[in-house]
């Protein structure tokens, strides 16, 4: 369902992601793995063509982003890191009108918005103003605009960050139900959290895949915590890179 | 066309959600009613004592009283516009919106004129405040319908040229200060730039003792400029066509003004595919 190949992706003459490729099926619930400004969600914003690459290519269910990014954008569901929402719109006239920019008919609407409404539980906060609504029911608001029309493809930047325990939870139990009939891209820096929700995992460590396998793969069927593999990797791959940046040839 | 009307209508709701709306609406009704009742007066005393004001006879009304008075709303709407365009594309990038504006299935041009129409929406919301005061006055002198119709046309221009405007700046800020202090200024200066150009010599300012050719290519570069210069105001249009005598000169140079911001405003918004960033 995502294709993505030798991404690369330049601020000024630094690289925030260099040569990524992976390729995520269809239905399945990838976790995107790494430490702050590993280029998580520079890869995620080049995905959904918010950010454009400096070389590569990304590919959503066959379509390039750059060529077609229409075609893209209509399969992506997106919930940029942070939240951002209009602040001073009421929760239901912000999801009509996500429906309505999504190509959404004017008598499918007030179904649609219903139902992702339902979905994600906000359904007594339709007349509530966005900018008054506790950081637990915005997020929820952020996965209900990226849920509108029902995109195949969903792509969550740390959607559980400044939840409590118990939304952290909920909003983790949601994902696990969506991904039965989406495919979801996640990132995030806790690594519980990944263990729970993804069947595989992506590893990126200062703009570079360090590691890509499905997890029991990566915790050798339970006899090591992803914590461990975590630890190792990145720093195995830290030697790399110290080593690529003196000029010596990788040990 | 679906995708516009409804960036436009999410847009103009927008402004009455919040306060900026009512007040730009109320500071413009507060000052252009002043304006026509004062003006108003004066010329009402003019036509009772013509000769006390320089007239031989009473004064022509759309001249001393209608023209200016549009010509003046106009201007109005050149100090209001920074408060109208500000938001609209700075905000977005402010509150990290645009990442979902432009990860929606919408292309550049649906997004760019949805939020123009929305300021233009904005300013037929201030027409009627107009169409009250010419609705009052019509009552009492009778307004040639050609008068009124491109004098309202005159304000509907002018006020679209400086949304163009405040939208193209509005497009390269990210801060809504910096945008509205950037577009008023721009507007400040095409207002006062006509009287430097009244300023500057009409005659060719190269020395006289520099080779000809030099002098007549200067002096031709120079007149070009000069001319550009003055007939850069954005008022300086407006006076005839608010009379209703109508010159395709005037009416194109409002056009092209706007489609020229609105031209660049597509390349700024455009430009995030190169700069990598946006």
């Amino acid at each position: 369902m995502i294709d993505v190949d030798g991404l690369t992706k330049y601020y000024g003459s630094i690289a925030a992601i260099d040569g990524v490729s992976f390729h995520v099926g269809k239905g399945e619930i990838m976790g995107f793995l790494g430490p702050n400004g590993a280029g998580k969600s520079t890869t995620m914003r080049v995905l959904t063509g918010f950010a454009p690459a400096s070389k590569g290519s990304a590919k959503v269910d066959g379509y390039e982003v750059h060529e077609q990014p229409i075609e893209v954008k209509r399969r992506v569901g997106y919930l940029p890191e942070n939240v951002p929402l209009y602040e001073e719109m009421v929760v239901r006239a912000f999801l009509s009108y996500v429906a309505e920019v999504k190509g959404i008919g004017r008598s499918k609407r007030r179904a649609e918005v219903d139902r992702v409404m339902e979905h994600c539980g906000l359904t007594a906060m339709g007349n509530r103003i966005i900018g008054h609504l506790s950081k637990g029911y915005r997020q929820r608001v952020g996965l209900a605009q990226a849920l509108v029309g029902n995109p195949p493809v969903l792509v969550l930047d740390e959607p559980t960050v400044g939840l409590d325990p118990r939304q952290i939870i909920e909003i983790r139990n949601m994902i696990r139900e969506l991904g039965r009939e989406h495919t979801v891209l996640l990132s995030t820096h806790i690594l519980p959290e990944v263990s729970m929700v993804c069947d595989r995992v992506i590893i990126i460590n200062q703009g570079r895949i360090a590691a890509e396998d499905t997890m029991e793969n990566l915790t050798r069927a339970g006899s090591r915590t992803l914590e461990e593999v975590f630890m190792e990797v990145v720093a195995k791959d830290q030697v790399l890179v110290d080593a690529a940046a003196l000029g010596e040839p990788a040990a | 066309m679906k995708n516009t009307w409804a960036i436009c209508k999410r847009e103009f709701l927008s402004f009455f959600t919040t306060p900026i709306g009512y007040v730009v609406v109320g500071v413009f009704a507060l000052i252009s009613g002043l304006a026509f009742v004062l003006s108003l007066m004066t010329y009402s005393k003019m036509s009772i004592e013509p000769a006390a004001y320089g007239y031989t006879s009473v004064p022509s009304f759309g001249e001393t009283f209608l023209s200016p008075y549009l010509v003046f709303n106009g201007i109005l709407i050149m100090f209001l516009s920074p408060l109208m365009t500000m938001r609209l594309l700075a905000e977005e990038r402010h509150r990290g919106t645009i990442e979902l504006l432009l990860t929606y299935p919408l292309r550049d041009r649906e997004i760019i004129f949805g939020k123009y129409l929305a300021a233009v929406g904005m300013l037929l919301v201030m027409m009627c405040v107009i169409a009250v005061h010419l609705t009052v006055v019509g009552r009492f002198a009778p307004l040639e319908p050609a008068v009124l119709v491109f004098g309202v046309l005159t304000v509907v221009l002018m006020g679209m040229a400086f949304l163009a405007m405040g939208l193209f700046v509005s497009s390269v800020t990210r801060s809504q200060i910096t945008s509205g202090t950037l577009t008023f200024g721009v507007n400040l200066v095409m207002y006062v730039v006509g009287n430097i150009g009244e300023k500057l010599p009409s005659k060719n300012p190269t020395p006289e003792a520099w080779p000809e050719t030099v002098r007549n290519a200067l002096g031709g570069t120079y007149a070009l400029f000069r001319g550009l210069v003055m007939e850069l105001p954005l008022d300086k249009h407006a006076k005839d066509m608010a009379l209703g005598v109508v010159a395709p000169k005037d009416v194109g140079y409002y056009l092209l003004f706007t489609a020229f911001f609105l031209f660049l405003t597509f390349r700024a918004l455009e430009s995030r595919h190169w700069r990598g960033k946006s």
